[in-house]
């Protein structure tokens, strides 16, 4: 018998009634459908257990409290602590993804350390007389501040330069302010910190003079739109001088002026460095009431006296040999960096400690990684609106890569002195003192500092925990003298914005909406005839920065608003004026 | 196994939002973003194609310089109570109103990604995954268990943090519990909120701050013209932001919604 | 003539469907470890619930890590060549041994162990079979498609799966949850 193409059809066909009646063609659609659900890529979340870690964040001077969820021992997201006395539970944008900075794509990992090291001991020894080895802090204050101090004292011819410093001892008390007038402060959109003033806000009229429709000037109970420049001649108008050319009416600058007066306790914030502002705040009576003095949180006898505090107008050009930069503590203040440049000695070594290479690192010779929140250790000094001295630590939640080098150590080094446990020390200074209450995060619990030892005292620091001062009640008020004046730029008005790094996500604030303005964005009033989404060029005396334009009504015609970026403040930190160009 | 039913007491989730206390700081959505396992914006990502499951608008009153006031209006999911037009639309029954909660849940892996509910919403609260999340390197180990990530190509959108409100269930059944306690189960973005404008609730129990604050004559809805019945209670002094929020017909409206 | 070839095939057919296809749909891989369930719970008096554990916030530990087992097992505690090969290989040099999990759901499944063990008062034999009594753990099978688990879909111990019901699919709980009247809605499973 042959078998014919038919039989093999036929045996087909059975073959195929006979599949069709057991589960596996079923059974390969389930599954084809189930395996194209595990789409390749997607990452799958780690498990564990869940606990929470406390710490306090560095990004900003506030240093509000956090509380860290972690999955095992890694930080997933990070939330306010309710009950904490200063911060109340509040946490900024910024904060809140601050756990994924360690992985940002941009981050500093690698440096030339070795050969900065011989390089910083080649520019030391080649020194002449009358030059220095100095250490910018951008972020003074710190028990890291106080270690470049005694380094620098140990080093002959060392400088500590910290950015200017007009109210040093004294702190704003918001709590017992009942009027406030804001000189342009963004005291409603990241001032001081977030949750005390969120806290305060209900007691107190705020008055702000602004030329933008700022965040806080769109909350405030009264917004006078200032012609912009024309801020200092308001403030002197309201301590008695006339309104003429400011473009708020006599009238209503008599009226917030009799408000200063009666009104009170009133509080007068701006620019530190505008006398007109410490003349306001003098006549209205700020001292001692809204203006309080603050002392220092104790230190160790054994690190007085320390090289002095200097401001950059206090060096002289040209006298830098060595210039190493601490960027890598958050909410430092960016000094231009042509402020900077001519103090250098020809031929000057710039090293620059930071995490991102936003900041120095384009202008150092050198950029070194360092640790960034919340890898590093370190403490967190008081805010301005803090009334009392603090003193609190920010944990490391996330353990810092290889191949990072601490600017601490280094400058110690250098010094040949050994900070290594300067924490722990102020910790016990301060507990030696004997005075102030802890807050303890974990746990809500307030105990007085006497009736701790100095390691539980450590332990509830080193989990987050916060001290707090008593106010002393022999101190003077506080002379509210100006100090040298900064830049004001008048024409370009930055919007809040991070410094340094700030996570990808807050991509959802800038690229995927409107609401706050991303790296090289402007806003400009619709007059300006630019549409949205333009690119333009900005350009100062100082240079030019790609831009792309959004038009806005909340600024006025002639004024352009960006977001702070360290370039941003390179290019109209020193400028009079700026231009915006259409490409 | 008993049956539970009758112990737990359906509730109605809702949100008081104090558009007079929201400073547009984003905390919020950033606080989302993280407890949602949302990525950062793709390369190609503009506010029409983010992934923004809450988002605050900047209104005005329509005003130039110098008479212009700005607010900030925070737009979530409105958990439509009635008529729900996202899980009417939806061809996959990926859409599912809750009936213990009231939230309205959105399940991408049953999404076949038509966006016949992105058209239907009438909040443009529903988002469109354009491309497969992308977190930078060592950043996914900060994900959060407790939800999914998705895949491109399904819409997502806010669903009143459901993985704490698994989380708070299971805290409560490990005590024993069939209910959760109130103060337990908070969304991401009102526990962030730092001026406390976003309040969140039970809308069926009158004691909650939510119902109250729903009663209250500044309370007021979005689009309530349209009869979906949001859960989401908007409050303002300002009588031109209670007008940007009912939407007369398009030109009608004074004022101006920027993104 | 021809209706042999026509049985033929559907014998072939079925066969292939019936007893190759479940075979051969899934890769079996060993355990790391030899572990025997009925010593532990025999000789160590164990229960569940010792090393498969409720956490204080009703998260579930799931499989026991290294740090549970070298507990007791730092230095040998018997005689079999399993326990030696897991301390040689595993708690000496602190390797956790990569178990593969016989009940992994996939990702967007929220599954509550507190809820159901503690409010529900279910077994874990219920749904995970009777693993107390065995002596060596079962071999992974893996569905070579969709990579899931043969637990998920059937029984254990069956070549060739009759039923639909058995697994832990969906359908599966969404059965038992009908049963008892308590059905709810999707996010209550789903995350």
């Amino acid at each position: 018998m042959t078998t014919t193409r038919r039989d093999l059809f036929k045996f087909a066909g059975g073959a195929a009634v006979g599949a069709l009646l057991s589960p596996a063609p079923w059974r390969l659609i389930t599954d084809t459908a189930l395996w194209s659900e595990n789409w390749p890529g997607i990452p799958r979340p780690a498990r564990g257990e869940i606990s929470a870690k406390f710490t306090n964040c560095t990004l900003c001077p506030a240093g509000c409290a956090v509380k860290a969820r972690c999955v095992g021992a890694q930080p997933v997201s990070l939330a306010g602590v309710a009950g904490h006395p200063m911060s109340r539970g509040a946490l900024c944008p910024f904060g809140i993804a601050g756990h994924h900075l360690p992985y940002h794509p941009e981050r500093l990992r690698s440096g030339p350390v070795q050969r900065v090291a011989e390089e910083v001991a080649r520019a030391m020894a080649a020194r002449q007389t009358s030059e220095y080895v100095a250490v910018f802090d951008p972020r003074p204050g710190r028990t890291a501040s106080w270690t470049y101090r005694r380094a620098l004292h140990a080093i002959p011819g060392g400088l500590y330069i910290r950015p200017a410093a007009p109210w040093s001892g004294a702190a704003v008390n918001l709590d017992a302010a009942r009027i406030v007038v804001s000189f342009g402060m963004p005291l409603l959109d990241g001032w001081g910190t977030p949750g005390n003033v969120v806290a305060a806000r209900e007691h107190f009229r705020l008055i702000q003079v602004e030329a933008v429709e700022s965040r806080t000037a769109a909350m405030a109970d009264l917004w006078l739109p200032v012609r912009p420049g024309q801020e200092r001649a308001l403030a002197a108008a309201l301590a008695g001088g006339t309104a003429e050319g400011t473009g708020i009416a006599q009238e209503l600058v008599r009226q917030v002026a009799g408000e200063l007066a009666t009104n009170g306790p009133a509080l007068v914030l701006g620019p530190a460095d505008w006398p007109e502002i410490a003349e306001l705040n003098r006549q209205c009576g700020a001292a001692g009431r809204t203006i309080v003095a603050r002392r220092e949180t104790p230190v160790p006898e054994a690190w007085q006296p320390g090289a002095a505090e200097t401001g950059w107008s206090a060096v002289e050009d040209g006298s830098l040999r060595v210039l190493l930069i601490d960027e890598g503590a958050g909410g430092g203040d960016y000094v231009p960096w042509s402020t900077i440049e001519r103090k250098l000695a020809p031929g000057a070594a710039v090293v620059a400690f930071t995490g991102t290479p936003e900041g120095y690192a384009r202008h150092a010779n050198y950029a070194l990684p360092v640790a960034v929140y919340p890898e590093a250790v370190d403490d967190i000094p008081a805010a301005v609106d803090s009334p009392v001295a603090v003193f609190r630590l920010s944990a490391s939640l996330v353990a810092p890569p290889e191949g990072l080098v601490s600017a601490t150590d280094f400058v110690s080094h250098l010094a040949g002195i050994d900070a290594a446990a300067a924490l722990r020390e102020r910790a016990d200074a301060i507990c030696a003192a004997g005075r102030g209450r802890v807050f303890q995060t974990a746990s809500g619990a307030v105990t007085a500092l006497k009736e701790m030892k100095p390691d539980d005292f450590w332990k509830a620091l080193s989990e987050g925990g916060c001290w707090l001062d008593e106010p002393d009640p022999k101190a003077p008020p506080p002379e509210l003298s100006t100090g040298a004046a900064g830049f004001t730029a008048s024409f370009a008005i930055a919007e809040t914005r991070g410094a340094g790094l700030v996570s990808p996500l807050l991509s959802k604030l800038h690229e995927e909406s409107h609401l706050r303005l991303g790296k090289h964005e402007v806003a400009l009033h619709p007059s300006s005839g630019f549409r949205d989404g333009d690119r333009a060029a900005l350009e100062t005396g100082c240079g030019r920065i790609l831009v792309v334009v959004r038009r806005d009504s909340s600024v006025p015609p002639g004024v352009v608003q960006a977001a702070a970026g360290a370039d941003l403040i390179d290019l109209c930190g020193a400028a009079e004026s700026a231009r915006v160009v259409r490409l | 196994m008993t049956s539970k039913k009758e112990t737990i007491r359906p509730a109605r989730y809702g949100m008081t939002i104090d558009v007079d206390r929201c400073n547009g700081c984003g905390a919020c959505m950033v606080a989302c973003a993280v407890e949602n396992n949302v990525p950062p914006a793709h390369a190609g990502a503009n506010d029409r194609k983010g992934l923004t499951w809450i988002r605050v608008y900047k209104v005005d009153n329509g005003q130039d310089y110098p008479g212009k006031r700005s607010a900030f209006v925070p737009v979530l999911c409105q958990q439509c109570g009635s008529e729900t037009p996202c899980a009417h639309v939806c061809p996959q029954q990926a859409v599912d109103v809750d009936p213990a909660t009231g939230v309205v849940g959105q399940m991408p892996e049953r999404c076949l990604g038509c966006r016949y509910c992105m058209a239907a919403c009438p909040y443009h609260a529903r988002y469109f995954n354009w491309w497969d999340p992308a977190w930078p390197k060592g950043m996914e180990k900060t994900l959060n268990p407790d939800v999914a990530p998705r895949m491109r190509g399904v819409v997502e959108k806010c669903n009143f943090c459901y993985g704490r409100w698994h989380e708070a269930r299971q805290r409560a059944a490990a005590m024993g519990k069939p209910d959760t306690e109130p103060v337990d189960y908070v969304p991401a973005c009102v526990e962030a909120c730092p001026t406390g404008a976003i309040r969140f609730g039970d809308l069926n129990d009158a004691k909650s701050e939510v119902a109250r604050g729903a009663k209250e004559p500044r309370s007021f809805r979005l689009l309530e013209s349209l009869g979906t019945e949001p859960k989401i209670y908007y409050q303002s002094q300002r009588d031109w932001v209670r007008e940007i929020a009912s939407a007369p017909r398009p030109g009608a409206e004074k004022g101006n919604v920027n993104g | 003539m021809g209706k042999i070839w026509l049985v033929a095939g559907l014998a072939a057919g079925l066969g292939a469907g019936w007893v190759a296809f479940p075979y051969a749909i899934y890769q079996r891989r060993p355990q790391p470890v030899d572990f025997s369930h009925k010593v532990h719970a025999e000789k160590a008096g164990q229960k569940c619930e010792d090393c498969h554990s409720l956490r204080e916030d009703g998260s579930f530990a799931g499989i026991p890590g290294l740090d549970k087992c070298a507990g007791c097992h730092a230095a040998p505690m018997g005689t079999t060549v399993a326990e030696k090969n897991f301390i040689e290989q595993y708690v000496t040099p602190n390797r956790q041994p990569q178990w593969m999990d016989y009940a992994r759901q996939p990702e967007n499944v929220w599954f509550s162990h507190a809820t159901h063990v503690k409010l529900g008062g279910m077994k874990c034999e219920a749904c995970h079979g009777d693993m107390g009594s065995s002596d060596g753990l079962r071999v992974y099978q893996q569905d070579r498609i969709s990579g899931y688990s043969r637990d998920i879909f059937e029984r254990p111990a069956r070549l060739v799966s009759l039923r639909r019901t058995g697994g832990m699919k969906m359908d599966d709980c969404v059965d038992c949850h009908r049963r008892n009247a308590m059905e709810q809605s999707c996010l209550d499973c789903h995350k």
